[in-house]
């Protein structure tokens, strides 16, 4: 029985691009799955927040970007009070299930954790995922100025840190 | 001088064509510029290099598994039955909720006339269409005016021979298949929360129950004459 691609599909069809930024943004690769299932779950639950003729990847990149924050924030006012958090690096040779062991993937999201949270998501979206500036300041509901020049920083800053 | 946003507009191609050549000649006189471009490009590439390894990795299960999960809650019997490998009196409960929930999601906010007969009962681990719905899968036809609360989708066969039919009834959307003389149900979907029959209505058929339906049905749905020959030979 034909019939015209689901929402489901479609939103499985960017499981790999959401997994993507996800690993961009997340501390290791086990947070980074957990994120990327926690947006598909919203995404499934909210989808009748979605409007159709939209674009269906911004739409779920957003929800993948509102859920790291609430998570780093929770995660933040409970490490105020508990063990000192660990450092980035220990936690990022974690390897994850089926991603090649890379040194570099390991590396690069260790130096992308240093970043202050507001130019790692820049970065993530505009130099890893593709997305235009324009698109971007539209995700993140910033102007396009504030985008542009955390992208600098955060990029500037990344270079310090992986070297070129 | 070019400004730092500038320069880094220029390099992800963020800039109109005439402010681009602007910016391509002053750094092609500028070796220090040369250089910082040179080494972010390699910074870039490294940085998508590393990521993409993540996209293009097989998914995990649990991933893939979620992302076929709807929001709906997945009443899939046949799925059940499959998982269900513990002893008797350990799975006996799973079945008694599950016909709650069968129970609950067709009568509340039906017009159900006696409230009391639940359109659903089981029996021996199986779930069957009951009172009201079991009238409706034995009586009505697609597409036909009718009394019923229960709307008639698609009639066909299944891989076994036996007749199956979709249902809807407000926000409830199943999958009926003849055992015998009755009407066992191989699928119930509700609605999340908030969503009437009007968004169902507007999203055609619930896509678990279309793939519920495209993974049972043998052969092509019914036409109007075939559905209603069937009726006349009681489904069988």
């Amino acid at each position: 029985m034909d019939r015209p691609l689901s929402f489901e599909d479609e939103l499985a069809g960017l499981l790999p691009r959401l997994r993507r930024f996800a690993h961009a943004l997340s501390r290791n690769p086990s947070d980074a799955d957990d994120l990327t299932q926690m947006t598909i779950e919203r995404a499934l639950r909210s989808r009748a927040q979605w409007q159709q003729g939209t674009r269906l990847d911004s739409w779920a990149y957003k929800i993948m970007r509102n859920l790291w924050i609430d998570t780093a924030r929770s995660r933040s006012r409970k490490e105020k009070f508990e063990a000192p958090a660990e450092e980035a690096e220990s936690l990022g040779d974690e390897s994850a299930a089926g991603i090649e062991a890379s040194v570099d993937l390991n590396r690069i999201m260790a130096a992308m954790q240093r970043l202050p949270e507001e130019q790692r998501e820049v970065v993530a979206l505009i130099l890893i995922e593709g997305f235009g500036y324009r698109e971007a300041s539209e995700m993140l509901g910033l102007p396009i100025g504030t985008v542009s020049s955390r992208l600098v920083r955060g990029r500037t800053a990344l270079l310090q840190l992986v070297g070129a | 001088m070019v400004s730092d946003e500038t320069f880094f507009a220029w390099l992800d191609g963020e800039l109109s064509p005439d402010e681009a050549a602007r910016v391509e000649s002053e750094v092609a006189a500028n070796a220090e510029l040369k250089q910082l471009a040179e080494q972010h490009r390699a910074m870039q590439a490294r940085l998508k290099g590393a990521f993409d390894a993540v996209a293009e990795a097989p998914l995990p299960e649990s991933l893939v598994t979620a992302a076929r999960k709807s929001e709906h809650q997945v009443i899939d019997f046949a799925a059940a039955k499959r998982a269900r490998h513990g002893p008797w009196p350990r799975s006996l409960p799973q079945w008694a909720a599950m016909a709650a929930t069968l129970a609950a999601g067709i009568v509340v906010g039906t017009q159900v006339p006696i409230p009391s007969h639940a359109p659903v009962q089981v029996e021996g681990g199986h779930v069957y269409a009951a009172a009201a719905l079991s009238q409706a899968l034995d009586d009505e036809l697609a597409g036909a005016p009718s009394k019923s609360p229960v709307r008639i989708g698609l009639t066909f066969r299944d891989q076994a021979g036996e007749i199956c039919r979709s249902f809807t009834q407000q926000a409830t959307s199943g999958l009926a298949c003849r055992s015998g003389d009755r009407w066992q149900l191989r699928g119930l979907f509700g609605a999340p929360e908030g969503q009437g029959g009007d968004y169902r209505m507007a999203a055609g058929m619930d896509p678990n129950l279309a793939a519920l339906v495209d993974s049972t049905m043998a052969g092509e749905p019914f036409d109007a004459a075939q559905e209603k020959a069937a009726r006349k030979k009681e489904w069988r």
